[in-house]
């Protein structure tokens, strides 16, 4: 029987690996004409009883040392298309192929923004995408070696390794710097935007993009909670 | 007895011994032919049906096999890296992109879907989304299933063994999860048609026709059009093993395996497989019968000679004496059987009792007969003791031509009785001492053909009245009463005729007296070939000594040796 149970709170213990996510870029300074928006993000989900029989484990090797990321660090929370002017702010950041896994599985980016993929594992590794954002391949290579890509276009880039077929992860380019992804906690902070009225939006790669309308005023703290309903497929 | 009653005698019993026999040797066979054929039927039907259960526990051993491996397969197939990424990007991008990006996106994961199907032996690869919508299909029968459509999965669940009803048709599948470290991105499919090549194939496995039902209705079967049919309708289809009786033929079935509403099922003919069973019985048992046949028909042979032999030879025995009036006869023992034994003792011991009281009445009659011979002989004082001693050297002339000893019995008493017919001659012809005339001769000449018809009367003197008759008949013709010739008158006659003779010269006359024996002898050789045969006056010759004392008389105490 499916049971329901708040990722968020059972998950802590992730926490140890938190420095090695990539932050959001949050190196603006602060605009005396801006807000900020908190909240606090509810990660509810589905769990099935195990998987239908598949007698057939995935070809995952070590899987249990496989780092525990809170699911919650696989949500994004950016406001809808906000009118954005200037210089997009663009940095570059590392995603690691450690035990035949993406780390993280979720990136957040700024359009033109690059991202390193460093082999962390003792064998082989390859990263390709073939999203209409950003379709690449970066070759295989071995551990030790990383080799960056560029994403000079807004959207979602799926990547995979074509050794490891259970790899994967997903990168959001976005047009413009309001987005954060919750702490372990579910908690977030988006600063520095501008007031105004906007949609913001908690995403998730399997249920896309949940979303509540947001008033931000200058100087103030806007607190908008949300809860992403992720669902085991059957 | 006529010859319809001939005709009418009861069989031999040769004929009923086998008849018998064979009547027996005829049931028992219909009787073993009946036990056979029907432990014959019954033992096909068990082994039929236990062929069956040896056909579906291979056909669920191949089979499971078979599913295992394209399981496997599937398995394999479904960890290739770019067919995931596929759907996995077509599944991120699907809620933005365009038509035209979508159709893309399809073409691009059927592209795929047609290299990883080239690898594996399935009818119809189907790769579906996570709502178990039909994203693209490959494969021989890929175009049977509509892409954009939900799959209805019977009789199992993703990742497990079921069968889906697509495009008219009814497959047999397997599924596995596509997965993202153990999220479920989509479903691929290995689909197995269940049409009459599987259901050809189903039958050669399980050795037996098939049939392949769902929801009650006939998918593909090797039975002939017909009797699918009836199965088709029978609710006897609806259950796990039995018989059936299709289009009059009995069929035990067994259900080989069951998915969702999907059954697969054996069929064996009984009657089919137990008429090759029965014939071989019934050849086997026609062996038998011309084996058994062959050994009554010795049998009864052997019996039928065993039982008719004895009693055929005692009446062969037993016609021949009654055909040689032989009543001193003494049947052998056959020694086949107490019974019959017993009846020959018996039987004996009656005809040796007949025989006395036979020999007891011819004694009496040939006392009878020699008294009327002997007072015949004395009528005339010259004449006494000459019946009895033409007898004696009658039986010795015999002898001495080494004749038969029943036909010197003959000779014996016919000599005694020669003259008998004299007592019909007046004593003044017979005593009458001077030359006879003519018409004296001729009362004299009447003689044997008197004592002919007296012998008549009495039936065993039959056998001497050739003697009585022909005793005066001489070999030149010249004799009577009938002037036979030579070889014409029996050698008893002749030898009687001889010592008559003899007897008639040595003795005294009336008007003459005794002659010696030797001047006698010498007289009938004179007389040799003409008056007498010649063969016959030499044994005279050779006889006479062992007959005769020194002085020349008969010696008649002999008569009764």
């Amino acid at each position: 029987m499916p049971r329901r149970i708040t990722l968020g709170a059972c998950l802590a213990s992730g926490a140890v690996l938190l420095p090695l996510l990539a932050p959001a870029p949050r190196a603006q300074a602060p605009d005396a004409a801006a807000g900020r928006i908190t909240g606090h993000i509810k990660l509810t989900t589905r769990v099935h009883a195990p998987l239908p029989a598949n007698a057939y484990p995935s070809r995952s090797i070590g899987k249990h040392e496989a780092p525990q990321i809170p699911e919650i660090r696989n949500v994004v929370v950016y406001l809808k298309d906000p009118p954005f002017r200037g210089a997009l702010p663009v940095s570059r950041v590392e995603l690691h192929q450690q035990n035949e896994t993406f780390v993280p599985h979720v990136l957040a980016i700024t359009r033109g923004s690059t991202v390193d993929f460093p082999n962390d594992d003792p064998f082989f590794h390859n990263v390709f995408s073939l999203s209409s954002a950003a379709t690449f391949n970066l070759g295989r290579y071995p551990r030790g070696q990383s080799r960056p890509a560029k994403f000079a276009k807004a959207g979602l880039v799926k990547v995979f390794c074509d050794i490891h077929s259970h790899m994967s992860a997903s990168i959001l380019v976005l047009d413009h710097p309001y987005f954060t992804i919750p702490g372990a906690d579910g908690n977030y902070e988006i600063q520095n935007v501008p007031a105004g009225q906007y949609t913001i939006v908690g995403w998730h790669e399997r249920v896309g993009e949940r979303s509540a309308s947001v008033r931000v005023e200058a100087g103030r703290a806007t607190t908008i909670d949300m809860t992403v309903p992720v669902e085991d497929l059957p | 007895m006529t010859a319809s009653s001939t005709s009418a005698q009861p069989p031999r019993l040769l004929v009923k011994t086998l008849a018998v026999i064979f009547v027996t040797v005829a049931l028992l066979l219909g009787a073993v032919f009946v036990v056979v054929t029907v432990s014959v039927r019954d033992q096909v039907r068990q082994s039929v049906a236990a062929s069956l259960e040896s056909g579906q526990r291979i056909f669920g051993a191949v089979e499971s096999r078979r599913q295992r491996e394209l399981q496997v397969q599937a398995a394999t197939l479904a960890e290739n890296p770019t067919l995931k990424a596929t759907i996995d990007t077509f599944a991120a991008e699907a809620r933005t992109s365009s038509d035209s990006q979508r159709t893309q996106w399809l073409t691009t994961i059927g592209n795929e879907l047609d290299k990883v199907a080239a690898r594996v032996d399935a009818d119809a690869f189907v790769l579906a989304d996570t709502h178990q919508i039909t994203l693209a299909a490959a494969g021989r029968l890929g175009d049977r299933w509509p892409r954009g459509r939900p799959i209805a999965l019977a009789g199992g669940t993703a990742g497990d063994v079921g069968v889906v009803r697509a495009g008219g048709m009814l497959f047999r599948v397997v599924s596995v999860p596509l997965q993202l470290a153990d999220v479920p991105i989509g479903t691929l499919y290995l689909a197995t048609s269940l049409d009459q090549r599987y259901a050809e194939e189903l039958a050669t496995l399980a050795n037996a026709r098939s049939a392949i039902v769902s929801d009650g209705l006939l998918v593909a079967s090797t039975l002939a059009t017909g009797a699918a049919r009836e199965f088709e309708a029978t609710a006897e289809s609806r259950q796990q093993d039995g018989t059936v009786t299709l289009e009059g033929q009995a069929y035990s079935f067994r259900r080989l395996v069951q998915v969702g509403n999907t059954s697969f099922y054996a069929l064996g003919s009984i009657d089919e497989s137990s008429r090759s069973a029965t014939r071989t019985a019934v050849r086997n048992l026609a062996a038998i019968a011309a084996g058994a046949a062959a050994l009554a028909l010795i049998a009864s042979f052997w019996l039928a000679r065993m039982l008719t032999g004895p009693v055929g030879r005692l009446s062969a025995s037993l016609a021949n004496a009654s055909r040689s009036h032989d009543v001193r006869v003494r049947l052998p023992l056959t020694g086949s059987s107490r019974e019959l034994d017993a009846l020959t003792e018996t039987f004996n011991a009656l005809m040796a009792s007949v025989a006395t009281a036979e020999e007891q009445t011819q004694a009496a009659y040939t006392g009878s007969i020699r008294a009327l011979a002997t007072a015949l002989d004395a009528r005339d004082p010259y004449t006494a003791g000459h019946s009895e001693r033409v007898s004696v050297l009658s039986v010795a002339i015999g002898r001495a031509l080494n004749l038969p000893a029943d036909e010197i019995e003959v000779i014996r008493l016919g000599a005694l009785l020669h003259d008998i017919g004299k007592i019909g001659v007046p004593d003044e012809v017979l005593l009458k001492p001077g030359a006879l005339t003519e018409a004296e001769f001729h009362i004299i000449k009447q003689h044997p053909g008197a004592g002919a018809r007296i012998l008549r009367s009495v039936p065993f003197l039959v056998p001497h009245i050739p003697i009585v008759e022909l005793h005066h008949e001489r070999p030149d013709g010249r004799g009577y009463p009938h002037g036979l010739r030579g070889d014409e008158i029996p050698m008893p006659a002749r030898i009687v005729h001889v010592a008559d003779a003899y007897d008639a010269i040595t003795s005294k006359r009336a008007y003459r007296g005794a002659r010696p024996a030797g001047e006698a002898l010498r007289e009938i050789w004179r007389f040799a070939g003409t008056e007498f045969h010649a063969e016959v006056v030499g044994a005279l010759a050779t006889a006479l000594p062992g007959v005769t004392t020194d002085t020349g008389e008969l010696v008649v105490g002999q008569m009764h040796a």
